[in-house]
């Protein structure tokens, strides 16, 4: 009642949350439904709640085949690899950056850096294939011109999480590297004068002022990535690996698996089980590791 | 004797001083060359695409992707907009973009004030309802099924625009927004008599054009962007985003029936310069604004970095 009350009270408040609330309600909790349907032996005629129910049979599919390990480890490498790798390139060229004195040379050095961020995964795997593809890439013009031999990339399973690792990098540097500078200017300027007048070196000031106190910073960051192991990128690995069946030994990401299983197989429950396991063990770390970032750092972590 | 050991500790601390000032010149020389390559890599790619976008198809062919072009080509520009693919994907890119863009930033922001208004008792209910979606997905399947089988979105616009009209991250970076806003302004406008409403479009929300406006970019920046929606429900080529075109050039099924529709076209399909065009036309239009919207971007990233 009470409840009521408050509501038609604020009635026109909370009309303005209104299209939020009902989107968030359709978009994001009706479909939670779905989750059924790793239970259930779906047959699109039967439709969500016609079809019969299955209890553990589709998890057990997945989980005797060595799919299931096959995608989870590649799902954690890849991510594990971005995080690494990522945040301390990102790290270095913010402590760099900073260290320029030039205005101009910094402010274009980082607008080049950022750019990547701009553009989709799509417009990326162009760009890879102009490197890498067999007859015309770029890197195999540049081996044959050396006298050595080309080579099929697209058939190499074993380099891709390199690749992959460097596309990564190599686009998001520059997002991260705003994150650090910012925490970097936020550094005060006494440290480093204190430090200037007992005959620091540039490199002695890194190492004992500018990174201790960013430190936490780069924490939280890998923190709220770690907490998102699980969910692989999928415009990313989907975009630049595509159907390259040859790849997938290495590149196989479980939102990539369980897409194939949904619109190439059709195969509902497989990839409803999938997407299940995907989605609480998801849970499970996010809040285990925003929780760690949340006492490392009480305003940096996710709410 | 004393002349002289004084003598040798003055020489020391000048080669000291010396050495000191060498070893920073390497270092800063270090950093120049590690942040001058980084972006130098950074920027590669775009120059090969753009430039090779008008290198003749056979010099591509013949030569590979070069940093100047051999022999320079509007053949790929001028194949890619004789046939109607391009600009009818045009036309959806930036129908979604723009549509999109719009709806979300107002459904967002009215949302994300109400989370931060201190009358409203349930804005922790709000809150949480919100935050939950963010950490339990709904999953790929009952998605699909929602779109296509419930809501019949299939081969419509719709479906390109409906499902990111709320990113509950960006309400967030709304809601510590709104937060800051002194009250004061909206108790003197409740006396004044204006509504809630009245209150939130008329002072709120064009009193928040930083926020806005920083948000915005992102939405439409992640609408441009997309091909994962286009990928599920979109089957109908009509309808392909410019990123879906993309992706049928690369995965390069009948390039010359899905760019040129029924246009004749007598001469060899310029098979990589169609490609690089598409890709050219699809970004120019971020590449161009870049300059204009960067320090948006930068803000919203280093807000949504503190807050989030």
């Amino acid at each position: 009642m009470a409840m009521v009350r408050e509501i038609v009270r604020n009635r026109y408040l909370y009309a303005l949350a209104l299209p939020g609330l009902l989107f968030l309600v359709v978009f994001a909790y009706v479909p939670m439904a779905g989750h059924l349907i790793a239970f259930k032996k779906y047959r699109l005629a039967d439709g969500l709640w016609g079809s019969k129910w299955a209890g553990f049979d589709n998890f057990k599919f997945f989980f005797m085949s060595s799919d299931w390990y096959k995608v989870t480890l590649n799902t954690i490498l890849l991510n594990g690899l971005f995080i690494v790798c990522g945040l301390c390139i990102a790290l270095a060229l913010a402590i760099f950056l900073n260290e320029v004195h030039s205005r101009l040379y910094q402010k274009i050095a980082q607008s080049f850096i950022f750019l990547p961020y701009f553009i989709s995964w799509l417009v990326v795997s162009m760009m890879v294939f102009a490197f890498l593809n067999t007859t015309d890439g770029i890197v195999n013009r540049m081996l044959q011109s050396n006298g050595l031999e080309a080579r099929n990339w697209y058939l190499m399973p074993g380099i891709w999480p390199a690749v992959l690792t460097v596309i990564y990098v190599w686009k998001f540097a520059g997002y991260y590297s705003i994150i650090f500078l910012a925490a970097i200017t936020g550094i005060s300027g006494e440290y480093y004068e204190s430090a200037r007048i007992d005959g620091a070196t540039r490199f002695q000031q890194i190492i004992h002022i500018t990174i201790p106190l960013i430190r936490n910073v780069l924490i939280v960051l890998g923190l709220l990535g770690v907490g998102r192991i699980f969910y692989g990128d999928f415009g990313m690995i989907y975009g630049i690996v595509g159907d390259t069946a040859p790849l997938y030994p290495t590149t196989d990401v479980i939102d990539t698996y369980s897409y194939r299983a949904l619109r190439q197989l059709g195969d509902f429950s497989k990839s409803s089980a999938v997407v299940l396991y995907q989605s609480v063990m998801g849970l499970v770390t996010i809040v285990l590791f925003n929780a760690v970032a949340r006492k490392i750092d009480k305003d940096s972590s996710l709410f | 004797m004393e002349n002289s050991m004084q003598r040798v500790r003055h020489l020391k601390t000048v080669k000291a001083k010396n050495d000191r000032s060498l070893s920073e010149k390497t270092f800063v020389g270090f950093i120049y060359a590690f942040t001058g390559l980084f972006a130098l890599i950074c920027f590669l790619p775009f120059w090969l695409v753009a430039i090779n976008s008008f290198a003749a198809e056979s010099a591509i062919k013949r030569h590979g992707y070069q940093l100047i072009p051999k022999v320079f080509s509007l053949d790929a520009y001028r194949f890619l907009f004789h046939g109607r693919q391009v600009v009818s994907s045009y036309g959806v890119s930036l129908t979604v973009t723009v549509a999109g863009t719009v709806l979300a930033v107002l459904i967002t922001a009215m949302y994300a004030y109400v989370l931060a208004h201190p009358k409203v008792k349930y804005r922790n209910v709000l809150a949480f309802l919100t935050y939950f979606t963010m950490i339990f997905g709904a999953g790929l399947v009952g998605f699909y099924i929602l779109i296509a089988n419930w809501l019949h979105l299939k081969d419509t616009l719709w479906a390109l625009i409906l499902p990111y009209l709320l990113n509950p991250f960006f309400a967030f970076i709304m809601v510590s927004f709104f937060r800051t806003l002194p009250y004061e302004i909206n108790e003197a406008a409740t006396v004044d008599g204006a509504s809630d409403w009245t209150i939130f479009f008329r002072i709120i929300f064009p009193i928040s054009k930083p926020v806005v406006a920083t948000v915005a970019l992102f939405y439409a920046l992640q609408y441009w962007n997309d091909f994962f929606l286009a990928l599920m429900f979109i089957d109908n080529y009509k309808l392909h985003p410019l990123q879906m075109m993309i992706r049928q050039l690369i995965s390069n099924i009948n390039i010359s029936a899905y760019v040129g529709g029924n246009t004749a076209y007598t001469r060899p399909l310029p098979t990589y310069g169609v490609q690089l065009a598409t890709v050219c036309v699809t970004i120019g239009p971020l590449i161009f604004l870049y300059p204009f919207i960067q320090k948006y971007f930068v803000k919203g990233i280093t807000i949504g970095a503190l807050k989030g």
